[in-house]
């Protein structure tokens, strides 16, 4: 275990220039978008960046609560990962602020022939702007506050060596879990489903929440990799990874249930009102982006991580978790991208937009990456977990 | 007639103990250990250097024939065998097969883990491991931890077995012998047959005896048994002792006036429709239109139907000169009893409201074919 502590030199946290240079390109070829390719396709890709960011942070806190709400100790060497993770969370804040503009372009609700819809019509009282955006800030405030309690409460653990504090996060874990829930739901309604505010589906929140849990598994796997390979989890085994790997298979199979669940249900029924969304999504150019949805998000994760030995090997855990955060990112597309037409909105700007946020997201993440010690030491539970092995 | 050794055997008192004293005396010498404990102890198959489970192979392999094997069967029935129309699907609609492909998986992998780890692998039931005679057996069973260095192609140096044993701290250390492999003879056949047949008789002659001794106890009869009037049975409510009552002779039930003519022709000539032309009459022969006809006939009644082309459905043109020319009459006859492929709607639009729809049907026509005076 390193001996690194707080404070660092602020020097220290500027973080690497390559991934500043990216920021600033793909911040660039965003200016670009609005400019040639209109502020449609810029709304469009900035909220396909702001519902990963949610997800991955969100995950993250959920991760970590889970550790908290089940008592495991297996996971407390590790825990700082989804903690550090979850550093992205206070990030929503401004990148959320931005995406309120997209309102009155993006969303069918918020267009003048809404109010003449009589499926609108019977939503507003849910769908305008007040309510919205209280919602919104809600859910925000929400979110920051559980990452206090949750992560800088934990880091400062590290300092006082206070047990109590773990008794504080376990204490709130159980009622993040039901905010949480509330929520994402809200969230996935709000900025998701109401983008086509028509169309319904009660569990899609659910399936938001499904991706979201996956990708944020695979982030802390690969970050836990990377920390791992440099020498900074000292007593992390390939056991641990095996309960890793274990989860990432178990939410592997619980989203493609769940999406399936969703599709079949809208499929058998064929109700006008509903199958015109996965229409738009399945048919024409998005055929192809839905099939490699089904074999890509759930097939290969599936086969990749089946074997025991396989969620004991690092090297096949790190590629099925990379694939598994680039379909997060095709699943948002494929969710948010079609309301935009008919037609693939894949090209520059979608390259520009991704290399800010994955480059910005990495950023943050590498800046957090600093923050505290690399494995919870003032967690008393820390030994149990360091002398985990699966005999 | 010397018996043959099966293996040396010694005991633990905990886990760890056992883990930490198969390669001390695997470095001896003996590759062939066996290692028998109360529960299981994870890493013991690495320790024991026991080949990779071929379990989950199987209950894969197993798994994947289960799930093709639902979908070739759906597909058979479905496509081939019986091919019928369901809600409008395709034939090969798959997507609802999934979830029979997904229980057909999840039943023959469970089966295959069980059956197999029981019955293939571990070789239930199979009471002839020489183990069991000894006196180590009962310890195991409770709470120690035994390691036995077994003969390999029929040889041990006991002697040796039982010195390594020992160094590495083993206690009641005892030789295990190899049972005599007797063949069963004709008595132990004829015993478990008769076991068997006896068994099968006791239990089927038991459950016979039981249903007709005890009928079935129904906890809640509320719903069940209640005063009643069934339709086809006999009643003693009504003086001719029936259930069901037919009407009054010469009396009509209101709203099902019936309708006589058996060709839609001389209905047009019989039947007058009894709404007049109103605002609230068409309003409402457009709601039943709408909610039922339009989508074969379309919302103007031009016959191009919403259904997918799968359904092969040919709705007549109600903008067409014949349908125009036809009575009312007619036009309520068809809406009752149906005519070629499409079904009669009797049963789902009331006697009035048909003649609404006609109504409306009239109103359609001449929307599409108005005079200049009602284009003022």
């Amino acid at each position: 275990m390193t001996t690194a502590t707080l404070p660092e030199t602020p020097a220290a946290g500027r973080g690497s220039p390559a991934l500043w240079a990216l920021t600033a390109l793909g911040a660039a070829g965003m200016a670009a978008t609005y400019a040639v390719a209109g502020p449609e396709r810029f709304w469009a890709d900035w909220l396909i960046g702001f519902v990963i960011l949610v997800c991955v942070a969100l995950g993250a806190l959920f991760i970590v609560a889970l550790q908290h709400i089940t008592g495991a100790t297996w996971s407390v060497p590790l825990r700082r990962v989804p903690e550090r993770l979850a550093a992205l969370t206070p990030w929503i804040v401004p990148v959320a602020l931005v995406a309120l503009l997209s309102l009155p372009v993006l969303f069918s609700w918020t267009q003048p022939g809404a109010a003449a819809d009589p499926v609108l019509a019977l939503k507003t009282s849910w769908l305008n702007y007040p309510f919205f955006i209280a919602r919104l800030a809600v859910c925000v405030a929400v979110w920051v506050w559980s990452y206090r309690v949750l992560v800088t409460g934990s880091v400062r653990q590290d300092r006082t060596r206070d047990p109590r504090a773990t008794v504080t996060m376990r204490r709130y874990s159980p009622v993040f879990m039901i905010l949480l829930a509330l929520t994402l739901t809200a969230f996935a309604f709000d900025w998701v489903s109401s983008l086509q505010a028509s169309w319904y589906s009660d569990i899609f929140g659910v399936y938001l929440f499904a991706g979201a849990v996956t990708s944020s598994i695979a982030a802390t796997a690969l970050l836990t990799i990377y920390l791992m390979r440099r020498g900074r989890l000292a007593g992390v085994t390939g056991d641990h990874l095996y309960n890793l790997g274990g989860l990432l298979f178990g939410f592997t199979i619980f989203w493609g249930y769940i999406a399936f669940s969703q599709y079949l249900l809208q499929w058998y029924a064929d109700m006008p009102g509903e199958v015109f969304w996965f229409r738009e999504r399945t048919t024409g150019a998005m055929a192809g982006v839905f099939a490699l949805l089904g074999i890509g998000h759930f097939a290969v994760p599936f086969l990749g991580l089946i074997t025991r030995n396989s969620k004991k090997s690092w090297k096949r855990l790190c590629w099925v978790s990379v694939w598994v955060l680039f379909m997060e990112i095709v699943d948002v597309f494929w969710l948010v991208s079609p309301i935009q037409g008919h037609g693939l909105h894949l090209g520059w700007p979608e390259a520009a937009f991704a290399a800010f946020f994955l480059a910005g997201g990495l950023l943050v993440v590498t800046r957090a990456l600093r923050m505290g010690e690399d494995t919870p030491v003032g967690d008393p539970f820390l030994a149990d977990g360091l002398h985990f092995h699966l005999r | 007639m010397p018996e043959s050794v099966f293996g040396v055997v010694g005991l633990f008192d905990s886990a760890d103990a056992l883990m930490a004293a198969i390669p001390e005396v695997r470095a001896r010498g003996f590759r062939n250990l066996h290692a028998y404990t109360p529960y299981p102890v994870h890493g013991m198959d690495e320790a024991l250097d026991l080949p990779k489970s071929k379990l989950g192979v199987l209950v894969f392999l197993i798994g994947s024939i289960a799930c093709v094997a639902a979908f070739t069967f759906e597909w058979w029935t479905s496509t081939r065998a019986y091919p019928l129309m369901t809600g409008g699907k395709p034939y090969n609609g798959w997507p609802g097969w999934v979830l029979v492909m997904v229980e057909s998986t999840i039943l023959f992998s469970t089966l295959t883990t069980g059956i197999g780890m029981l019955f293939a692998f571990n070789k239930l039931p199979y009471f002839g491991n020489p183990m069991l005679g000894s006196e180590a057996i009962a310890s195991v069973t409770r709470d120690r931890f035994a390691l036995m260095a077994a003969s390999d192609r029929g040889a041990l140096d006991v002697a040796g077995a039982t010195e390594a044993l020992r160094a590495v701290g083993a206690a009641a250390l005892e030789v295990v012998y190899e049972p005599d492999h007797a063949r069963p003879g004709v008595g132990w056949w004829v015993r478990t047959a008769t076991t068997i047949v006896a068994a099968s008789a006791v239990a089927g002659f038991g459950t016979w005896w039981a249903i007709r001794a005890y009928p079935t106890i129904k906890p809640m009869v509320n719903m069940e048994v209640q005063p009643r009037l069934d339709a086809q049975r006999p009643d003693a409510f009504f003086a001719n002792g029936r259930g069901m009552q037919r009407p009054p002779d010469g009396t009509v039930p209101r709203a099902s006036v019936p309708i006589l003519d058996t060709v839609p022709d001389d209905a047009g000539k019989s039947l007058m429709n009894p709404l007049p032309v109103t605002a609230a009459v068409l309003a409402r022969g457009r709601a039943q239109f709408n909610l039922h006809c339009a989508v074969c006939h379309d919302r103007l009644g031009t016959g191009h139907p919403w259904l997918d082309s799968t359904y092969q459905a040919f709705p007549v043109d109600l903008q067409t000169g014949p349908i125009r020319a036809a009575a009312d009459g007619y036009l309520y006859w068809v809406i009752s009893q149906g005519i070629r492929t499409m079904p009669g709607y009797a049963a789902d639009i009331s006697p009035d409201d048909r003649w609404a729809v006609v109504r409306y049907i009239r109103a359609l026509q001449r929307s599409q074919d108005a005079p200049a005076r009602d284009l003022k």
